[in-house]
């Protein structure tokens, strides 16, 4: 019972944090804080593949891109389109592209898979430079209008006020790892993990391996595409290195190894380890890659299993070490 | 020749040079694929780096032939460095960690480049035997690029021999099909490896060197052939020399050509290609594997 409520009252607080947040530290430092919601939940889409069924994807940027292109380019053309359904716009277009690229990738795993998406993702990004009347080739798609939070007669908020667009966006992708996380503990989130351990002995227990993939695969990309929509309308701004870039594919691995696979949370703390690096490093260096790159070195040589494993691990001792110390005392 | 006929021959000839310097790449990648079960995504990296050391050979003695002997020795050493310490560390751990580890090394390499280097296009300047043109019936066509296409073949003939009538070129061979069970007849596997990934950085760094004075050096390099290489690889079958080779040719000559014909879509032509054949042959056109 007390501990329902610590975890109520935990929760309860992370979120006066967060209402509060904005007022605290101000403007640039709630825009960081979204930068770095964006990039923690796009990063725990793709922990969905790696983390929990086991596919490794080199182009997980390419629903991030379709995602956020799709929200831009609605928005840009079509006048009055109202917020909510510019950023469904995003997800369904995500999931379809994912509905085509499923028949071809769920057949394989492990390292063709990673390299297929690496090329299909390559060729998202030349193609957002070359159609440029759907595009606008390297500049992007940018400058469109940012529709307010409308409910018809009750309520219209206006989402160009930063303050405004920090609670929305933290509400949305709030709602969104909230989802991914109970889609884990359903049965077909156990499924997953079956899958990830031992693709073989799940067929064989009777539940079809390639379809469970499909759909999680679906799942994982339609988020990803929010998390492309919310960029877009954050930024006001899409260009081809933002959205389709190896480097957007790559971030998110990143993040999720130094975070620690195989947890829920791994990403997110892996993201905010990013984040304050990426934050101090432009300070004092240009070479921000090079330290990333470094980092993720020294993780994978060092500390294979991640911050979160670093953390459980400690957990552990310290945890021994009080029984040790208990058993003393008696 | 009519000049519509010699430019037609021009343009074979940059995409057979092209798909030659593209073979360098991608047979190095191909192989340690074979070899380690992943693709190197640090190869493209050490194909730039390469250029970046021919730059400075070429800068402080002022011989194109010593820069062109000496860095793609150094970039192979930094290749056989960077196996022996951090790749063959972490292959127990499989071959996810391996392969962000080489995404690591490509980070670190990228922007150490440009901390060195700066981020400016850098000129090589090529000795005055390959300077010109040279003139065959009506058809102008520049000595260097023969000459790279040379380098390259010579460059394949001394591999085709290491590998197919040597003893090291049958333990490697043996090695790309079955590791564990070469390694259980007492031939030690990891220096192999070591091996093959220096040999296969060395044609990267062969590849770099070549490709300076055509397109001078600048930190964007890696992108477009590491690109095109790791197509080519996939299309050709992972870990599959042969496939890997006619597919440079071809993607040589797609892309010399495509820039010709339909300027706007030929970095498209590559991609389409790999699609139809990966969903006609999804381990590409001779893999035996994934």
């Amino acid at each position: 019972m007390t501990k329902r409520m610590a975890k109520w009252v935990s929760w309860g607080f992370l979120c006066l944090v967060l209402l509060v947040f904005p007022r605290v530290f101000g403007i640039y430092y709630s825009n960081v804080f979204v930068a770095f919601a964006i990039f923690a939940v796009y990063s725990l889409t793709l922990n969905m593949l790696l983390g929990y069924t086991g596919l490794l994807s080199f182009g997980h940027a390419m629903f991030f891109g379709t995602g956020a292109y799709t929200t831009a380019i609605a928005l840009d053309r079509i006048s009055g389109m109202p917020l909510l359904p510019v950023v469904l716009a995003g997800f369904v277009a995500s999931v379809v592209l994912a509905l085509i690229l499923c028949p071809i990738v769920v057949r394989v795993g492990g390292t063709a898979f990673a390299m297929l998406h690496l090329a299909f993702g390559q060729l998202m990004y030349v193609l957002a430079l070359k159609l440029r009347f759907l595009t606008g080739g390297e500049d992007g798609v940018g400058g469109f209008p940012i529709p307010a939070f409308s409910i018809p007669g009750i309520i219209s908020v206006d989402m160009t006020n930063p303050l405004n667009f920090f609670y929305f966006a933290i509400a949305v992708l709030g709602l969104s790892t909230w989802i991914l996380w109970f889609f884990t503990k359903t049965p077909i989130g156990s499924i997953m993990i079956g899958i990830r351990d031992n693709p073989q002995r799940v067929e064989y227990m009777g539940f079809r391996v390639t379809h469970t993939k499909a759909i999680i695969y679906c799942l994982a990309a339609g988020f990803a595409g929010i998390t492309g929509s919310i960029y877009a309308l954050f930024q006001n701004l899409i260009s081809a290195e933002d959205g389709y870039n190896i480097m957007v594919s790559f971030g998110p691995i990143m993040a999720t190894i130094v975070g620690g696979v195989g947890s829920f949370s791994g990403p997110i703390f892996g993201s905010a380890i990013f984040s304050i690096i990426e934050e101090l490093t432009s300070r004092y260096t240009e070479r921000v890659e090079l330290v990333m790159g470094l980092i993720l070195i020294g993780v994978i040589l060092y500390a294979p299993m991640g911050f979160m494993g670093v953390m459980g691990l400690l957990k552990q001792r310290w945890l021994a070490a009080r029984k040790v110390k208990l058993e003393g005392a008696k | 020749m009519d000049s519509t006929t010699a430019m037609y021959v021009a343009q074979g000839i940059h995409g057979l040079a092209y798909g030659m310097i593209l073979f360098l790449v991608a047979s190095g990648l191909t192989m340690i694929f074979g070899m380690m079960g992943i693709l190197n995504l640090a190869h493209a990296a050490f194909f730039m780096l390469s250029a970046y050391f021919s730059y400075q050979a070429l800068a402080m003695t002022g011989n194109y032939w010593i820069a062109l002997l000496a860095a793609p020795l150094a970039t192979a050493v930094v290749g056989v460095l960077v196996e022996r310490f951090l790749l063959r560390k972490v292959h127990a751990f499989g071959h996810v960690g391996e392969l962000l580890l080489t995404v690591g090394v490509s980070l670190v390499i990228l922007d150490a480049v440009k901390a060195f280097w700066g981020t400016e296009s850098l000129y090589v300047d090529l000795p005055e035997s390959l300077k010109g043109l040279i003139h065959v019936g009506g058809l102008e066509y520049p000595v260097y690029r023969l000459f790279v296409i040379g380098l390259a073949l010579v460059v394949l003939f001394i591999m085709a021999f290491l590998l197919y009538r040597t003893r090291l070129g049958m333990v490697v061979r043996a090695a790309v099909s079955d590791a564990d069970m070469v390694n259980a007849l007492g031939i030690n596997v990891p220096l192999v490896f070591m091996l093959v990934f220096g040999i296969g950085t060395w044609m990267a760094g062969v590849a770099g060197v070549a490709i300076a004075p055509i397109l001078t050096v600048f930190p964007g390099l890696a992108d477009q052939m590491g690109m095109d290489a790791f197509l080519v690889v996939v299309t050709g079958g992972f870990g599959s020399l042969s496939g890997a080779f006619i597919i440079s040719l071809v993607f040589g000559e797609l892309s010399s050509y495509g820039v010709q014909f339909i300027s706007a879509l030929a970095p498209v032509l590559m991609f389409v290609l790999m699609a139809i054949i990966l969903v006609i042959k999804p381990t590409g056109l001779f893999g035996e594997r994934e």
